[in-house]
C-alpha cells in the first residue's frame, strides 16, 4: 500500500505500519483447545512461513474440481448459486423462493406446493446444517427476507425441499442453525418490528409504533415447523448460534422503536441480544407462552430471564463467532468499531454475577463503517469495513490484551464491501484459505452492461499476512453472504439421480385416465422418446401431465415444453415432476424435450391435440 | 348426498388406457426368433441343461448352445439393456454360431444398419474361446466403427457367457487357483515410488507411433492403475478422505476400488460414458468374467497423494460391485485406444497389462 493512499484517508492515517507486527498474529488462545484445534493452529502457524506471502493460485485447470463449494445468496433475485471456489465458476442455481421458467420450479406442482403462489423472495444469508461444530452436509437454510420465510435446501440433491412461512414477524433478517452437537433447531429474526399479531384482529395499533415488536424465532430443522417465538420490544438483524449449543445471539439496532431515520439513531447505545436456550426450553414446558397466530409466543422483553442485553455502540450489524467458540465479534456499522464479547463470561452475567456490559473485553478501531467479521482460524479477525471501502486483518488476541489498532493489514476492495467470509470459517475447522469480499459497487471494474451493473465479488489469498486480491468476479442481483464449505464434507453427499420412489406418484406404467372434466396423463420421458407418441384431450379439459424419467445415465436429463401453454420443466434421471392446466386453446400443440439428451433429442417430441 | 353420488358415478366413468414402459421406444428395439441349432448347426438334437442345451448328432454331444442373459444379464450396452446373444460352440470351445435374439442399441444413429451389427457378431464364428480376444485384438470394428460401447460390450457378453457356461459343463476347466487371499488392514505410509517398486502400482505406456502418431519422446499415454483395497495401497494413492469415502461408496455390499490415472495427451476416459454411461476404453478380465464400469461408480480425482507421485492430467476412482471380482486373484486390465489410420479412418487397438495384489498387502484367507 502507497504512502499516497494513506493520506487520502485520516480514518487510515492512525492506523499506520501496523502490518509489521503480523508475527504476532499466531499467539494461542489462552483457553484449552481441542485437539484438533490445537494442531490446526499449530499446521496453520508452521504452514505460515512457507505461505506468507500468499501465492496461492485461483486457476483450476481444465478437467480438475474445485477444493471449495460457495453456496452464495441471490438477494432479491430469490435463489441460492453454487460456486466452484477458488475458480469461482458458477456451477448450479437454486431456485429457492423464485420462479425458474429454466428448471420448470413455479411451473410444476410439486414446486408450486412449496411457494403457495408467492414468488418474490430476497435471500439474504445461507448457511448448513451442523454436526459438533461444522458442516454435515445435509442441508442448507435460507432467509427470504420479502415474504418472511425460511427455506431448507436438502443437499443430496441440491433442490429446496420445505418452506416455511413465519407469522408475527417482518424483514426476516439473520438466520442461523444450531452448531452444537448438531443442527435441531434453526434462528431467524424479524428486522421490522410490527404490530403483534399483525391483521385486522390488530388494527388498533397500525400506527401505534410504541405497540411495535421484534421477534427471535426458533425453527425446528427437521420438521420445519415453529417451535416458538422470543418477543422483544428491540428489532433484531444479523443473528449467530454459539459453538456449545446455549446460546443464539442478535444484534439490535432499534431499541428506539423508530420508524424514521432519525429515530433509528436517537440513542447511544444498541445491543448484541443473547437468548438463553436452557430457560427457553423450560419456559416452554412450563406453559409461559401467549399464543398468537398459532405460534407459542414467549416474553423476552426487558426483564426477562430469557434473554441478555449487552450493551454495543450505536447501531451494530454483523455477530460473527470466532471458530475457537470463544468470542463473539459484534461490528459497529456506524460505529468505527468491533466489540469482542467474551461468550464465557455470558454465563455469568445470565447468572447476575457481572453486569451484561462486563462481556465485552475488547473495542478496537477497525475503520469506518465495520459490518461482518470473519476468521482464518489463525487468531486474526478480517471486517469488512463499508465506508472505507476495505476489508481490515485484526489480531483478536491483541484487541483483548488492550491494543486499540491491532491492524495486521489493511486491504483496498473495489468497492464498497458488504458480507466477507473466509473459507470455513462458520466452523470449528476454519482454515484460512481463501476470502470472499462481497463488494455491492463494481463501477469500472468490468465491461460496462448497462445501468444495472454487476457486484464485484473479490477473491482474496489469505495465506499471506497481507491479503492479497487475486481475482474478480461479475455477480447478478444480489448476493448478501456466502459460506465456502470444504469438498470432501459435501462431495460424498450429492447424489447423481433421484429414487425413483421419492415422488409417490412416479410413472412405470404409461397411461391416460379421463374422469369426468379430467385427463390425467402418467408418461415416462426414455431418451429419446415420451411415453406417448400423442395425446388427444377436449377443449376445456383439466390436464395434468405426471412425466417420469426413465434414464438412468448420469446427466441425462429431459426437458418437457408444451408449445402454447407457458409450460416448461425439467426431469432429471428417475425423477418425477407434474403440471396441471386446462386445455383451453384447441390445435394441435407439440410437447417437446428442451433439455439436450440424446443424438434424437430433437425428435424428442408428441403432440398434444386438443379437440374441438 | 350428492358429493357420495358423484363419486360413484366418476369411478364408473374413470376409463384408463395404458401399456407397458417397455413397448415405447420399441422402434429401437430389435428382437428376432431363434432355434439353437442356428448356433451349433452340427447339432441334430438338443437336451435342455441348466442354462444351457447340449446339442448331439446321434448319441454323440458335438457342442453346447446358450442364452447369454443366463450368464451375463448384469452386462448391458448404450441402451442399458442386456445383448441377449444365442451362442454355439463344439466341445474344443470352438464358437459354432453367434446371434443377437435381442438389443435395443440405437446404431441406426451412428448410420449403421442392422446388417453391420450382424457382420460384426459373425466374426466370433471359428474362434476359440481358449483364446485372447479383445475389440481390437482378435476383434475387428470395422462393420460398426463409432459404436464402441456396444462392440466392448458384446465381445464381453460372448466371451464371458460362453467361458462360464464352458466352465460348468466341464468343456472348460478352470486355472489353478492358488490359495484364496484376503486384503490385510495394516496401514504404513508408502511412497509413489515404493507402491511401484512393490508392484501394487502397474503402468501401460503407449508411444504415440503405437496408435499412429507421429514419433516423440513424450509418451502418448502414461497410465497406472491400482487396485486400491488394502489401506496400505488406496489411503496412500488417495488420502485418507478419498479413500473412506470409496470405502463409505461401496457401502454393506462391499466390492473392490480400481485406482486409474494417466498423463499424456492420451485419454483412457475417452468420451463414450457421456452418451452410454459406459467407459468403453477400458474394463478388467478375471479368469472368464469382464468387468465393465459405469459413470455411477465413477469418482474424478485429480492428484495422487503419495509422495513423489507425479502429476496426472487425468484420474478416476472406480468402484466394483460385482460380488465376482476377487481382489485376491489376479486379473487382466484391458485398454482399447482409437488408432488413427490415414487421415479420416479410425481403428481400435488393445492392450493388456495383468495384475495381481502383491502379497505384501494381502493374508492368508480365513
Ligand atoms: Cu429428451
Amino acid at each position: 500500500m502507497s504512502k499516497k493512499r494513506f493520506n487520502r484517508r485520516d480514518f487510515l492515517k492512525t492506523l499506520g505500519i501496523t502490518g509489521a507486527a503480523a508475527g504476532a498474529g499466531l499467539v494461542l488462545p489462552r483457553t484449552i483447545l481441542s485437539e484438533h484445534a490445537q494442531k490446526q493452529i499449530f499446521e496453520a502457524s508452521t504452514a505460515h512461513a512457507a505461505e506468507k506471502n500468499g501465492g496461492q493460485s485461483y486457476e483450476i485447470k481444465p478437467g480438475e474440481l474445485d477444493p471449495y463449494y460457495g453456496f452464495w445468496s441471490g438477494g432479491h433475485s430469490g435463489e441460492v448459486r453454487i460456486l466452484g471456489v477458488p475458480s469461482m465458476r458458477q456451477l448450479h442455481r437454486i431456485p429457492v423462493f423464485c420462479m425458474d421458467v429454466g428448471s420448470g420450479y413455479g411451473i410444476t406442482n410439486e414446486s408450486k406446493k412449496l411457494l403457495k403462489g408467492t414468488f418474490v423472495g430476497d435471500t439474504h444469508h445461507v448457511h448448513g446444517s451442523y454436526v459438533n461444530g461444522t458442516y454435515d452436509g445435509k442441508w442448507l437454510f435460507v432467509n427470504d427476507k420479502g415474504n418472511n420465510r425460511v427455506a431448507r435446501i436438502r443437499m443430496d440433491y441440491m433442490e429446496t425441499d420445505a418452506i416455511v412461512s413465519i407469522p408475527n414477524a417482518q424483514g426476516l433478517h439473520g438466520t442461523f442453525p444450531q452448531r452444537y452437537p448438531k443442527t435441531e433447531w434453526v434462528v431467524t429474526n424479524t428486522e421490522f418490528q410490527i404490530p403483534v399479531p399483525n391483521d385486522a384482529s390488530n388494527a388498533a395499533n397500525f400506527n401505534k409504533p410504541q405497540n411495535y415488536y421484534g421477534m427471535h424465532t426458533i425453527i425446528d430443522a427437521a420438521t420445519m415447523g415453529i417451535v416458538c417465538q422470543i418477543m422483544l420490544d428491540e428489532n433484531v438483524d444479523l443473528t449467530a448460534c454459539d459453538y456449545q449449543g446455549k446460546y443464539s445471539m442478535s444484534t439490535s439496532y432499534n431499541p428506539e422503536k423508530g420508524v424514521t431515520l432519525a429515530e433509528y439513531l436517537a440513542f447511544d447505545t444498541d445491543f448484541l441480544i443473547v437468548f438463553h436456550w436452557e430457560r427457553i426450553r423450560a419456559a416452554l414446558k412450563a406453559g409461559k407462552y401467549k399464543t398468537i397466530s398459532g405460534i407459542r409466543v414467549l416474553d423476552g422483553r426487558k426483564g426477562s430471564d430469557l434473554t441478555l442485553r449487552i450493551p454495543v455502540p450505536k447501531n451494530p450489524h454483523g455477530i460473527n463467532i470466532s471458530p475457537d467458540g470463544k468470542y463473539g465479534v459484534c461490528s459497529g456499522k456506524v460505529s468505527p468499531t468491533c466489540s469482542v464479547v467474551e461468550l464465557a463470561k455470558i454465563d455469568e452475567a445470565f447468572a447476575g454475577k457481572i453486569k451484561p456490559e462486563k462481556c465485552v473485553v475488547a473495542q478496537p478501531e477497525i475503520g469506518l463503517g465495520p459490518l461482518h467479521t470473519t476468521f482464518d482460524g489463525r487468531g486474526n479477525a478480517i471486517t469488512s469495513v463499508f465506508i472505507d471501502s476495505t476489508n481490515v486483518k485484526w489480531n483478536i488476541d491483541r484487541a483483548v490484551k488492550g491494543e486499540k489498532k491491532p491492524h495486521v493489514h489493511v486491504l483496498d476492495i473495489s468497492y464498497q464491501v458488504g458480507h466477507i467470509m473466509a473459507t470455513m470459517a462458520e466452523t470449528k475447522e476454519a482454515d484460512g484459505k481463501w476470502l470472499v469480499s462481497l463488494n455491492k459497487i463494481s463501477k469500472d471494474r468490468f465491461l460496462n452492461v448497462g445501468p444495472l451493473k454487476p457486484e464485484n465479488e473479490q477473491l482474496i489469498d489469505l495465506t499471506g499476512e497481507k491479503l492479497v486480491i487475486v481475482k474478480d468476479e461479475p455477480a447478478y442481483i444480489e448476493p448478501h453472504d456466502v459460506i465456502m464449505v470444504r469438498r470432501d464434507l459435501v462431495e460424498p453427499k450429492v447424489k447423481h439421480r433421484y429414487n425413483m420412489s421419492d415422488h409417490p406418484m412416479a410413472v412405470h406404467k404409461n397411461e391416460i385416465i379421463r374422469k369426468g372434466n379430467d385427463v390425467i396423463v402418467r408418461m415416462t420421458a426414455n431418451a429419446p422418446v415420451y411415453g406417448f407418441q400423442e395425446v388427444k384431450v377436449k377443449k376445456g379439459n383439466k390436464v395434468t401431465f405426471y412425466v417420469t424419467n426413465h434414464d438412468e445415465i448420469t446427466d441425462l436429463s429431459h426437458g418437457f415444453n408444451i408449445s402454447n401453454y407457458n409450460v416448461n420443466f425439467v426431469v432429471s434421471p428417475y425423477q418425477t415432476k407434474s403440471v396441471t392446466f386446462t386445455a383451453d386453446k384447441p390445435g394441435v400443440h407439440w410437447i417437446y424435450c428442451t433439455n439436450f439428451c440424446h443424438a434424437l433429442h430433437l425428435e424428442m417430441r408428441m403432440r398434444l391435440i386438443v379437440e374441438v | 348426498m350428492t358429493g357420495l353420488f358423484s363419486v360413484v358415478v366418476s369411478l364408473v366413468l374413470v376409463l384408463v388406457f395404458s401399456y407397458d414402459v417397455r413397448a415405447e421406444g420399441s422402434f429401437l428395439e430389435h428382437r428376432y426368433p431363434y432355434t439353437p441349432n442356428e448356433a451349433l448347426p452340427g447339432a441334430d438334437r438338443f437336451v435342455k441343461k441348466q442354462g444351457y442345451w447340449e446339442g448331439y448328432k446321434g448319441n454323440k454331444m458335438v457342442g453346447v448352445v446358450l442364452l447369454s442373459k443366463d450368464w451375463t444379464p448384469n452386462l448391458v450396452g448404450y441402451a442399458g439393456k442386456h445383448l441377449e446373444t444365442l451362442i454355439g460352440m463344439d466341445t474344443a470351445g470352438n464358437l459354432t454360431g453367434v446371434k443377437v435374439v435381442f438389443h435395443a442399441e440405437p446404431i441406426v444413429m451412428i448410420g449403421l444398419k442392422e446388417d453391420n451389427y450382424k457382420t460384426f457378431i459373425r466374426q466370433y464364428v471359428g474362434k476359440s474361446i481358449k483364446e485372447k480376444l479383445a475389440v481390437g485384438s482378435g476383434i475387428s470394428m470395422d462393420a460398426i466403427t463409432g459404436a464402441t460401447v456396444t462392440a466392448v460390450v458384446q465381445n464381453s457378453i460372448v466371451l464371458g457367457s460362453a467361458r462360464r457356461a464352458a466352465l460348468k459343463s466341464g468343456m472348460l476347466q478352470a486355472r489353478k487357483t492358488e490359495a484364496p487371499r484376503q486384503v490385510s488392514q495394516a496401514f504404513t505410509a508408502q511412497s509413489w515410488k515404493e507402491l511401484l517398486d512393490k508392484g501394487a502400482v502397474q503402468r501401460i505406456t503407449i508411444k504415440p507411433e503405437t496408435v499412429g502418431l507421429k514419433a516423440e519422446a513424450q509418451p502418448y499415454l502414461d497410465l497406472y492403475f491400482a487396485l486400491a483395497d488394502p489401506p496400505a495401497v488406496g489411503r496412500n494413492l488417495l488420502g485418507a478422505n478419498a479413500y473412506e469415502q470409496a470405502k463409505a461408496a461401496l457401502g454393506k455390499r462391499g466390492g473392490s476400488i480400481l485406482v486409474v490415472v494417466s498423463s499424456g495427451p492420451g485419454s483412457f476416459k475417452g468420451t463414450g460414458f457421456v452418451r452410454g454411461g459406459i467407459f468403453d476404453r477400458f474394463h478388467l478380465e478375471q479368469e472368464a468374467k469382464s468387468f465393465i464400469f459405469r459413470d455411477v461408480d465413477y469418482t474424478l480425482i485429480s492428484e495422487i497423494k503419495a509422495a513423489g507421485a507425479p502429476p496426472i492430467r487425468e484420474g478416476g476412482i472406480f468402484l466394483i460391485h460385482n460380488k465376482d471380482f476377487d481382489p485376491g486373484d489376479r486379473f487382466a486390465f484391458n485398454l482399447v485406444l482409437p488408432v488413427r489410420v490415414g487421415t479420416t479412418s479410425k481403428e481400435v487397438k488393445s492392450f493388456e497389462q495383468t495384475y495381481r495384489l502383491p502379497d505384501a498387502y494381502m493374508e492368508k484367507a480365513k
